[in-house]
């Protein structure tokens, strides 16, 4: 019920590690999402889709890894660097 | 094109959580014990907030802070009952309460004069479970008039609370409520559970609940008369 929320704080995480004016060149935003979190997991990967393919982002994909357990984090964040 | 990779390692609840415990760092300074009241909607949390200040008020400095998502008619419920300020969040569609919430309405609530402190959370047994709000304990409120299995549907607010009143007990004779089953149901997913059986209409059982807060509070139960 609460996908929403948990995924703008995923982004914000996202943002305070890529910076602010950098965020349309995040590529994709690994999370780690245990099933007992508490969270629909298709859910939260829908709602992700939405804001990451969104301004202030640009092309960015979730990439959700299911585990065991309840963890909830953002693993890593793959951004284009600029060099060619 | 190059892609960079950043580790990030954060867990998503981090910041709350932080949140949470700053929370208990307050109310322990000020020694101020603190409940998550949790629930499904209509089980009695207000009726029995409303019932406790009534019989407390005068001997338990308490405050409390509510959430809905929308209406703040609980918290006006409750402050009909107390001179004390009742802070009511509504949370505009979320289903659950956080821990900025409960910092924010701490800060309007004058910690050197309170004893014991509420928070009644938004009705909803799944989503409250996951977020700490830097409660000492939850208590979790269960009427006679859902299923004796709802500890097993909705295991993790039963897991994690430490105390389960069942309410509503004046309703009993109309119902085919198995009082067993329903504490063994909960005692399966959480075998610590402390049990109250309370009627907030009546006042049946709620002796036990008051000296278990007096307790709480440290006022004991010589202070109760």
């Amino acid at each position: 019920m609460h996908e929403l929320s948990i995924a703008y704080d995923i982004c914000r995480i996202t943002e305070e590690h890529v910076g602010a004016g950098e965020l349309a060149s995040v590529l994709e935003v690994g999370v780690e999402v245990g099933v007992n979190a508490g969270l629909e997991i298709d859910s939260l990967e829908f709602c992700l889709e939405a804001l990451l393919g969104a301004p202030p982002f640009g092309q960015a994909v979730p990439k959700i890894e299911r585990l065991d357990g309840d963890e909830l984090r953002v693993t890593y964040v793959e951004v284009e660097d600029g060099s060619p | 094109m190059a892609v960079r990779r950043i580790d990030v390692r954060e867990k998503v609840m981090a910041r709350n959580n932080e949140l949470a415990a700053e929370v208990r760092g307050r109310l322990a300074a000020h020694r101020i014990p603190s409940l998550n009241l949790v629930s499904s909607p209509g089980s009695g949390k207000t009726s029995l907030l409303e019932q406790t200040l009534d019989a407390l008020g005068d001997r338990i400095r308490m405050a409390v802070v509510t959430g809905d998502v929308q209406t703040q008619n609980d918290a006006d419920r409750l402050a009909a009952r107390t001179d004390r300020l009742v802070q009511a969040v509504v949370t505009g569609g979320a289903c659950h309460m956080d821990a900025r919430q409960i910092s924010t309405a701490l800060d309007e609530i004058d910690l050197a004069e309170t004893d014991l402190v509420f928070v009644e959370n938004v009705g909803n047994l799944v989503c409250p479970a996951s977020w700490d709000l830097g409660e000492d304990a939850k208590v979790v409120i269960f009427s006679v008039t859902e299923g004796e299995d709802k500890p097993l549907k909705y295991p993790k607010m039963f897991e994690q609370s430490d105390y389960c009143v069942i309410n509503k007990i004046d309703l009993l004779p109309y119902l085919p409520f198995d009082m067993d089953r329903a504490v063994a149901c909960a005692r399966e997913v959480n075998p610590n559970l402390r049990f109250f059986h309370t009627s907030a209409l009546t006042g049946e059982g709620m002796e036990e609940w008051y000296e278990f807060l007096a307790t709480l509070a440290g006022i004991g139960q010589g202070a109760m008369g």
